[in-house]
């Protein structure tokens, strides 16, 4: 007798009754290929270390079983791979007799780490924010002073313009003064 | 002293476990630097025959996504 582990990966927006669904088929198959099972239990719903075809979590479904004729187990993992609520799935050899687990032993990741990675993100976010924020106001008051700066130059630039326009006005209307002087004079 | 160097030892050894298994996620990442890289034999001082056994287990692991290949891209 050989006994295998597969565990495999079943779309975690899968609710309770269609993960059941999943099982209670895949439990069929097995049926068909002549295993027999020792533990079918969900083990729970885990964060994936990676993305697999886009979704970030995972139901994870732990299977024991046992058999004697090897024949079946290639067509079993092609009816794995080919099932398309099933993600990812992997069968390993046992040693030993697997004990018989209880179904109450299930873990759900989702909620808390959900949680936690909000937290997380909002946190990033926050801070990312807040250095865009700084730089903004950095950035601001370096174009206000900039500003700041070239208004001075044209105000100066506009005054010595006026002080020389009047210059030259005046100059003018002292030339015309005396051309004018001149013509009375003569 | 100065240079004491530290005692290198077999974690398996130590804690008397014989099997490593890869859902054991817990204790895979000990072996496994913030990259996801395994760690040498040399740096952990694991006995040749758990570092075979302890290898297995973490590309299994990777395999069913319960741990990273690689940790720079989830982190972008």
């Amino acid at each position: 007798m050989r006994y295998y582990e597969s565990l495999y990966i079943v779309n975690p927006s899968y609710e309770q009754d269609r993960l059941d669904e999943v099982m209670k088929t895949v439990s069929d198959k097995m049926g068909e290929y002549g295993f027999s099972i020792i533990n079918h239990r969900l083990w729970g719903k885990k964060r994936l270390a990676y993305a697999i075809q886009k979704h970030k979590y995972g139901s994870f479904i732990l299977l024991h079983y046992e058999t004697e004729t090897v024949e079946n187990l290639d067509q079993f993992q092609r009816f794995m791979i080919l099932e398309k609520p099933i993600l990812r799935n992997q069968t390993v050899v046992l040693d030993t007799r697997p004990e018989v687990q209880k179904e109450d032993e299930t873990v759900d990741e989702s909620k808390d780490s959900v949680d936690s990675e909000d937290r997380n993100s909002e946190k990033k976010d926050k801070q990312k924010s807040e250095e865009e924020a700084k730089e903004v106001v950095a950035e601001e008051s370096k174009e206000t002073e900039d500003e700041v700066v070239e208004e001075k130059a044209s105000t100066e630039e506009e005054s010595v313009e006026k002080e020389i326009l009047e210059t030259v006005e005046e100059t003018v209307e002292e030339t015309v003064e005396v051309e004018e002087k001149e013509e009375v004079q003569e | 002293m100065a240079f004491q160097s530290r005692r290198k030892f077999c974690y398996f050894k130590e804690n008397s476990i014989t099997e490593v298994d890869y859902k054991d996620v817990k204790l895979l990442r000990r072996f496994v630097n913030d990259q996801g890289k395994i760690m040498p034999r040399r740096v952990t001082g694991t006995s040749s025959k758990m570092h075979r056994k302890l290898v297995r287990a973490i590309k299994q692991a990777r395999n069913i996504a319960l741990m990273p290949y690689t940790n720079i891209s989830t982190e972008s």
